[in-house]
């Protein structure tokens, strides 16, 4: 495994609406590595997700983000994208009158490798994916993520992970609301982007059980804002066992 | 050349300000336009009716709903009886200035039901002006008719536009009780420079029945497009009706249901683009006269360059349909600011215990929309490119049949040039 460092978070704090939610925050994650990103409910996990996205939505009032050794803290979510980066949401969105084929052809465009693709052998290729995270090719034809289901939404999100094949995906909550089946699912689309040469992840997550199969090289624990511990796959246990009472009387960034 | 106007398109239920330019769409029809009235049909022989087979059904639904053949009374009788009533002027100790001031809408409206004449009230979405132009133009209606006990029929009707020519064609549609048919109509155009396409569709869906249409427009530039329905529910019945508007300089869309059945139900989802300078125009009634009806309408669509849209949607729930429902839900995106939209939703109640719902979302994406698609790697520009080809391959995923497929590809591949193998 390569040690080279893929995403570096220095002294990142974000607001929105005028309103601080991360504070200071240092993550560096190396290229190939898994990490899970805890913390309770409120306590900014879902906002760095986005903010490393690039999320207009937040505003960055300090520090920088830089990936794959160039600083991505200006950059727009589409070239964040295009440079290799993905967020899988917790809740995503409905787009009405676009069909998932078209949008996923869309995505795909310009990019090496499925950019290329003709047309049928594009949608053989998805539909291949598909059928490894047991869905109904008929939901290409449906328009995006309306009428699906919560596991639905999630195994798309998923569909598209492995579609894109970006260098980092922070996984944001994408167990949360499924049912065992649809989480062994989800499971299994981790696992088949785990085998992509150098895919790096971050996960997020409240549930210890997604991380039962991945190999976890660190974990971090998010609190009011700030990084309060880090560890390494030991700390889940620990979080597992004693909750993040512990973390509450550790001091955080101002 | 000399032109004649059709004056009064699509015209809401009662003007509003003049200003706002809503309230009808003016069609120039120039009189050098040859008049053609070609069009392929495709179904089982069998399907084809009787000349009048739509008028007979309209009567038998006459009956069946008065108890006699006959209309109550003339329209202009049933004017005179509506204004004395609210006007009673003469009578004993009546103060002129307190009589109630309807307006030329209100006497109509409540005059129409006077009649109780199912004929004497129906109506098209474009209107009677449009209506009698069309059926003109159109010479004989092609007449589709379902017997009691017919198994489910599929019908397609392809009409094109022609060099300097106006093709319309006439449809006559009768459903019988507990039959269904779906009807997929076709409108499309190749390389013309002038010409206009329209179709007339007068339908009875009877009791239990169930039509679907689908309507695909795909005409090319220079294509003026009118397309106008009227269609009527017995008792039970159903109508599902699928729009998808693509092409044509000019689209002009009329629907009007009347949900005169006890539980009879329509649907009506469309989905338009609008590019360059092309410019729109949709009326959609949904007449509720049924007790326990239910109406829905669905409206999306993209709006680029200078394109312009209005939709006029109208649900209006007549004096004695208790438990009616209802809903018009509209989403315009606008991808350029000098797109002009206008949306009028028009709800009426004649009667209290009703539901009527409308929401509109006009505008470009929304930020959390739009993150997720820049988060995936399409720039806002990308998006909204995407949303527009998307709109003509979903016509391409609800074609429903081989004519509509044919058109869709067509006009697709004019615009996007690898639109055919992307859907293949």
């Amino acid at each position: 495994m390569t040690c080279e460092p893929k995403l570096i978070v220095t002294d990142l704090s974000a607001s929105a609406e005028d309103a601080p939610i991360l504070r200071h925050v240092d993550l560096t994650v190396n290229a190939g590595e898994a990490h899970v990103l805890m913390g309770p409910n409120g306590a900014g996990k879902s906002t760095l997700g986005h903010v490393v996205m690039g999320d207009p939505a937040y505003e960055v009032t300090s520090g920088n983000i830089v990936f794959d050794g160039k600083d991505i803290t200006g950059l727009s979510p589409d070239k964040r994208s295009r440079a290799g980066l993905f967020l899988g949401f917790q809740a995503p969105v409905e787009i009405p009158g676009v069909p998932v084929s078209s949008y996923l052809r869309a995505i795909c465009e310009g990019r090496a490798g499925t950019g290329d693709m003709k047309g049928k052998q594009f949608r053989r290729h998805v539909q291949k994916l598909a059928e490894t995270l047991d869905m109904n090719p008929a939901f290409l034809d449906r328009e995006l993520g309306v009428g699906f289901s919560g596991g639905e939404k999630k195994k798309l999100e998923m569909l598209q992970l492995l579609l894109l094949q970006p260098s980092l995906a922070i996984l944001d909550e994408t167990d949360s609301g499924l049912d065992v089946d649809a989480l062994g699912v989800v499971s299994r689309g981790i696992e088949a982007y785990r085998r992509q040469p150098g895919a790096t992840l971050v996960i997020i997550t409240h549930n210890t059980r997604i991380l039962e199969h991945v190999d976890i090289d660190a974990a971090h624990v998010l609190s009011r804002g700030s990084i309060v511990a880090h560890g390494d796959a030991a700390l889940i246990d620990d979080i597992d066992a004693h909750g993040y009472e512990q973390f509450a009387a550790l001091p955080v960034a101002c | 050349m000399d032109t004649a106007v059709l004056h009064s398109v699509n015209a809401m239920p009662a003007p509003t300000w003049h200003r706002l330019a809503m309230n009808h769409a003016t069609i120039d029809v120039p009189d050098d336009l040859a008049l053609e009235h070609r069009a392929d049909v495709r179904c089982d022989p069998a399907l084809f009716g009787e000349a009048g087979a739509f008028d007979a059904a309209l009567r038998g639904l006459q009956v069946h709903t008065f108890g006699t053949p006959e209309a109550a009374c003339s329209l202009d009788d049933a004017k005179a009886l509506v204004e004395r009533e609210t006007s009673p002027a003469g009578q004993d100790g009546f103060n002129p200035l307190d009589a109630t001031a309807l307006s030329a809408f209100q006497t109509r409206a409540a005059a129409v039901e006077v009649t109780r004449s199912v004929a004497g009230a129906f109506e098209t979405g474009m209107g009677p002006e449009a209506l009698d132009f069309l059926r003109e133009a159109s010479g004989a209606a092609v007449v589709l008719a379902t017997a009691p006990g017919d198994a489910p029929a599929q019908a397609s009707v392809r009409t094109f536009a022609l060099e300097g020519a106006l093709n319309a064609c006439a449809i006559d549609v009768a459903v019988a009780d507990g039959t269904e048919l779906d009807l997929a109509l076709t409108h499309e155009s190749g390389k013309v420079s002038r010409g206009m396409i329209g179709s007339s569709l007068r339908a009875y869906v009877g009791r239990g029945a169930t039509l679907r249409l689908s309507v695909t427009q795909a005409a090319g530039e220079g294509t003026t497009v009118l397309d106008d329905s009227g269609i009527v529910l017995d008792e039970g019945a159903r109508l599902v009706v699928r729009h998808s508007v693509l092409g044509g300089d000019e689209a002009y869309g009329g629907l009007a249901c009347d949900l005169r059945g006890t539980g009879s139900q329509a649907s009506v989802t469309t989905r338009y683009i609008g590019q360059n300078s092309q410019k729109r125009d949709f009326n959609f009634v949904m007449r509720h006269r049924g007790e326990h009806t239910a109406s829905s309408l669905n409206v999306a669509g993209v709006l680029a360059g200078s394109s312009e849209k209005t939709l006029r949607g109208t649900i209006d729930f007549v004096r004695g349909c208790k438990g009616a429902e209802g809903s018009e839900v509209e989403n315009v995106l606008m991808t350029s600011d000098d797109a002009v939209n206008r949306s009028v939703p028009v709800i009426l109640c004649g009667e209290d215990d009703v539901a009527g719902n409308h929401g509109a979302t006009i505008g470009s994406m929304n930020p959390e929309q739009l993150f997720y698609l820049e988060s995936r790697g399409l720039s806002s520009q990308a998006a909204e490119a995407m949303a527009l080809r998307a709109t003509v391959e979903n016509a391409y995923f609800d074609a429903p049949d081989s004519f509509a497929r044919a058109a869709v590809v067509a006009f697709g591949r004019v615009h996007f040039p690898d639109f055919e193998e992307s859907v293949a």
